[in-house]
């Protein structure tokens, strides 16, 4: 509270304190007759909250005012608010962002909750440990999901070549390319989109190698000899016409339209397990998924299950107690849990995963069985990644990736720019 | 001045020995600021505490959720030694201001001047060619920009009936700053408006004049309409520049804020957002926005400075 | 001279009926070209709207496989409030921020285009440099004094500013147009002892019509058009503009309705494209002042 009123103080330099530090004292979650609740997303996300919402209310009498918005509108807002001391009470938090709003208390640790309002003794362990930062727990993981390679069936059927299974190596992948060169099929559709700047791609590489991306104190756990080995890779899939150009690879933007598989320019996309059915609405042909592949035959360990967004509660939210008992409805209520299906990601209760597993149709399905079933893929959780991983991820493996893949670097250069960058960037947060 | 004003509110008795000196300035600045006053309410109650506000912070640390840190000169230090980025944003809106700013305003004065000689369907006119500029920030923009200039677009497809495959024009690095250049002179009709509404007022009993003395229509719009239109055209071209130097928008949507491919739509503005709320460096970001301001402003100053020269009011 | 036959004196060339016809036509023949290349993206943009979902980025013809309106009727009701009070708002916004920006920045311009009084160029100076700074890094310390102001979640911090003038363009561009009236005018009404509010209601505004309309149709299709504004200090949806749900309809991460985006997109249009065909009638007023110069 301290800190949020000398914020203030210096902003505005005004008087209207006193105001506004009376309102921060009201304990009691009893007496919380509305909570703002606040995410990114769609309708169709923004639906089934809602519908949850109301069934909270109909239970226990607290209402929710929700607000949704779009991935990029999302954060500056929250920033805005979070600075103003406006933040609302229910926040949805992403992996990445998790460390940084903890880190500054503008999100709250939950662990005080837990045991009371809060159930979560059978909750997966692994999701459990995704929301802890430093020990504590900021965030309630909604779903867990994977990464997951997306596969046009279709597509593969036309060409006359045998899709992948999880069995595939990055050799399979070479001599898919190969077979799809061939085939020619839709004006020279690719087998894969450029994946040489994807960061979830190069982690699950790193991983299979038995290392990752960054340590659990913060530092890089990769060298230059990984990364000149990585783009060299590419390079090569590149220049055999087995992944897409630089320049088509570079309208992919983020969204989903601008992606290589929405666009047709290739028959596989690295993507996420739960993004399979907002794909499956952009693209006529039919869509399957396998995992990531493999540095060689045998070779697992690569996939994690990453909880694919948390729900946090506001640091200087007077609910909190109030805001837990939310989040526990949330995830255990068996109708909520109806209503909200997969479309956060696996719900991490076993009790709620029963409750969803029959109602769910095909494609839901599909992802589902995905994830639960890893088998040999599935490696540990790595440990949550520093809070500046964002800004190395936009500013560096996304740029250096592109300059390698136009050619104004070779592998060595970027490597060796990648290396340092990011310790310049780690050493500088 | 500011001794006669410190004089004004000394003392009871040398105002009752001045009573020329009240009404004096009653006269003489009371209206004015009478007419000033929603704006001067405006400015001093809304705007200059943030700005002043954004000024501390740029002297600060300041990541957004917790207070910030002094930390005297080092952001703008850090911006000027050690900060390529900054650099490469400078570099890729210069480029931007240059080309856009002058093609724009040559385009839409030239359509102007099209639209001013009374044809029939003007209004009609006016108005489709407004109509790209009533997109504004449109998601759709940057799916329309796609449809155009990538590498299967229109474009191409049209220059494939002349035998050139084009490339990917919005994704390679080389030519996508331009495609967001053609998109700013897209839009052109806010200043073909201002041309228009300028145009309007140039008395016609002056070309009329001229006509009968046998002027050609060339050296009507050299001796009659550029120096008439002057103020507009100054007007036009200090604003166009101010928002160019700005611009964020376009960047913005087509990139999906990310200044890609290899950094070459990073305009400065947008590499400001990126530290602000991207990275949490609001200080840093605040610094980089008085340093843009400090820029405009000599570019400004120095445009008014020069503007008695070549600038005609009726005055 | 009167004003009266001037009024109808349209910019005309010398008669000389042959060559005109010709020029006549050769002008509406690069104008119409012209047209057709600029209004492509927005051909696109109507086609989308009438295609089936799934064909929107798939499809390389501009003619949809097959014409539905589905969109219309999925999108305008297709958040959890009809796009009807997105309407409602936007034209209340809108509305109020034209009438606040024409009377508060004709009177600022007034002032610096023909008032004198102490400090005034010290004045323009600020408001030039309002011009310059970045939105964006104004913004916290702004929304920190909105919220102080309790005008958060209200329309008020998206209105009011207009009504004090807070946009510095209106104003140049307001001085700019003021300083080529003939200064003539003033000085006559002076002597004549009139006051600066009579100059500047019965003399000054009449003859800006052409700038006062430019600042109108700006002014709404701006407002209409913005986003950032109603993002940050609008929360609920029942107070949403036309914009802000456009917004909301695709989310770069999910399951977005683009068919519902792009039909809104084109409806978003229509409102500010009937303003604008309606004030730019006003643009034409200018020819008045052509027997009144000089």
């Amino acid at each position: 509270m301290t800190i949020r009123i000398d914020r203030r103080k210096f902003l505005m330099g005004s008087s209207a304190l006193v105001a506004a530090g009376a309102a921060g004292v009201m304990p009691s979650w009893a007496q919380a007759a509305s909570l703002r609740l606040t995410f990114w997303g769609g309708q169709a996300r923004a639906d089934r909250t809602y519908a949850v919402t109301d069934l909270y209310t109909a239970a226990k009498g607290t209402a929710i005012e929700g607000e949704f918005l779009a991935w990029n509108d999302y954060w500056p807002k929250l920033a805005t608010q979070t600075a103003g001391g406006n933040a609302p009470d229910i926040i949805q938090m992403d992996y990445r962002y998790i460390v940084e709003y903890a880190k500054r208390n503008a999100i709250a640790p939950l662990d005080e909750f837990v045991g009371g309002v809060l159930d979560l003794s059978t909750f997966d362990q692994d999701q459990l440990d995704g929301g802890k930062v430093d020990g504590k727990l900021y965030g309630i993981s909604l779903g867990a999901n994977s990464v997951a390679m997306l596969v046009n069936t279709t597509a593969f059927e036309e060409a006359g070549v045998t899709p992948p299974t999880n069995d595939w190596t990055f050799d399979t992948l070479m001599e898919i390319g190969e077979a799809f060169k061939a085939a020619n099929i839709r004006g020279g559709m690719k087998a894969i989109g450029d994946g040489s700047y994807s960061e979830p791609m190069l982690q699950n590489w790193l991983r299979q190698r038995g290392k990752d991306l960054y340590t659990a104190d913060g530092k890089l756990a990769f060298d230059e000899a990984d990364a000149i080995e990585w783009y060299t890779m590419w390079n090569k899939l590149r220049d055999a016409g087995v992944c897409v150009s630089a320049e088509d690879q570079a309208i992919d933007t983020g969204p989903l339209e601008t992606t290589m598989l929405v666009l047709g320019k290739s028959a596989m996309l690295q993507s996420n397990s739960n993004q399979l059915v907002a794909f499956q609405t952009l693209v006529q042909d039919k869509l399957g998924m396998v995992g990531f592949p493999r540095v060689a035959a045998g070779v697992g360990g690569g996939h994690y299950r990453k909880p694919s967004m948390f729900f946090s509660v506001g640091g200087s939210s007077a609910n909190k107690e109030a805001a837990a008992d939310f989040l526990n409805f949330f995830i255990s209520d068996p109708e909520a849990a109806k209503v909200l299906g997969v479309e956060r990601g696996i719900p991490c209760l076993p009790s709620t995963r029963e409750v969803v597993a029959p109602t769910l149709d095909e494609q839901s399905q599909v992802a589902l069985n995905f994830v639960a079933n890893l088998g040999d893929l599935l490696g540990a959780l790595p440990p949550p990644p520093p809070a500046s991983a964002g800004e190395i991820d936009a500013s560096l493996i996304r740029t250096i990736g592109q300059e390698v893949g136009f050619g104004a670097k070779t592998p060595e250069e970027g490597a060796r720019d990648l290396i340092a960058g990011a310790n310049d960037i780690l050493s500088r947060a | 001045m500011t001794a006669r004003s410190l004089q004004s509110g000394a003392s009871a008795r040398e105002r009752a020995a001045t009573p020329s000196l009240w009404s004096r300035i009653w006269q003489n600045d009371a209206p004015g600021y009478l007419f000033l006053l929603p704006w001067l309410i405006g400015f001093l109650g809304l705007t200059i505490g943030p700005m002043i506000t954004s000024l501390y912070l740029s002297f600060t640390d300041f990541d957004l959720l917790t207070s910030p840190d002094w930390v005297g000169a080092n952001n703008y230090m850090r911006m000027f030694t050690n900060d390529p980025k900054f650099w490469a944003s400078m570099r890729v809106t210069m480029f931007f201001v240059v080309f856009s700013v002058p093609l724009k305003l040559a385009f839409a004065l030239a359509v102007a001047m099209l639209l001013n000689r009374g044809i029939k369907g003007l209004p009609m006119y006016r108005a489709l060619f407004y109509l790209p500029s009533l997109l504004g920030a449109s998601v759709a923009i940057a799916i329309l920009w796609r449809q155009i200039f990538a590498g299967d677009g229109l474009v191409n497809k049209l220059l494939l009936v002349f035998g050139i495959e084009g490339p990917s024009w919005i994704s390679n690095p080389k030519t996508s700053l331009w495609t967001l250049i053609i998109l700013s002179i897209w839009q052109f009709g806010s200043p073909m408006i201002i041309f228009l509404a300028g145009l309007r007022q140039i008395p016609q009993d002056m070309y009329e004049a001229a006509s009968l003395d046998g002027a050609s229509k060339w050296r009507q719009f050299v001796k009659i309409t550029l120096p008439l239109l002057t103020p507009v055209v100054f007007f036009n071209a200090i604003i166009q520049t101010i928002e160019a130097f700005k611009s964020f928008t376009p960047a913005f949507i087509i990139s999906g804020g990310t200044g890609n491919p290899i950094n070459s739509t990073l305009f400065y503005t947008l590499y400001l957002y990126q530290e602000a709320f991207g990275f949490f460096r609001m200080g840093y970001a605040s610094a980089l926005a008085w340093v843009l301001l400090a820029l405009v402003g000599i570019f400004t100053a120095f445009s008014f400075l020069t503007s008695k020269y070549w600038v005609h009011y009726d005055e | 001279m009167s004003d009266g036959p001037a009024k109808l004196t349209v910019v005309t060339g010398a008669p000389a009926p042959g060559r005109k016809r010709l020029t006549s036509i050769l002008i509406h023949v690069a104008l119409l070209s012209a047209s057709v290349l600029m209004l492509y993206p927005l051909l696109w943009l109507l086609a989308a709207s009438f295609r089936p979902e799934n064909e929107i980025f798939t499809s390389a013809s501009i003619i949809p496989s097959a014409w539905s309106i589905d969109a219309y009727i999925r999108g305008w009701n297709g958040l959890r409030t009809s796009f009807a009070t997105f309407y409602l708002n936007s034209f209340i916004i809108s509305g109020l921020s034209v009438a606040g920006n024409v009377i508060a920045c004709s009177m600022a311009a007034f002032a610096f285009a023909r008032l004198n009084f102490r400090f005034k160029n010290f004045w323009f100076a600020m408001m030039l440099m309002t011009l310059m700074l970045p939105y964006q890094v104004t913004l916290i310390p702004q929304y920190v004094l909105f919220r102080q102001l309790g005008w958060v979640n209200t329309f008020l911090p998206l209105v009011v500013p207009k009504f004090l003038a807070a946009d510095g363009f209106f104003i140049f561009l307001m001085v700019q147009f003021f300083r080529g009236l003939p200064k003539e005018l003033d000085e006559a009404a002076q002597m004549d002892g009139c006051s600066p509010w009579r100059i500047y209601w019965k003399i000054i505004l009449p003859l800006s019509m052409p700038v006062l309309a430019t600042a109108a149709i700006f002014t709404f299709i701006w407002t209409w058009d913005d986003f950032f504004g109603p993002l940050i200090y609008l929360s609920e949806m029942k107070s949403y503009t036309v914009m802000l749900g456009l917004r909301t309809f695709t989310d770069s991460t999910g399951e977005s309705d683009y068919g519902g985006l792009f039909a809104m997109s084109v409806l978003s249009l229509v409102p500010i494209f009937l303003f604008f065909l309606f004030f730019q009638r006003l643009l034409i007023e200018g020819i008045a002042t052509t027997g009144m110069k000089r």
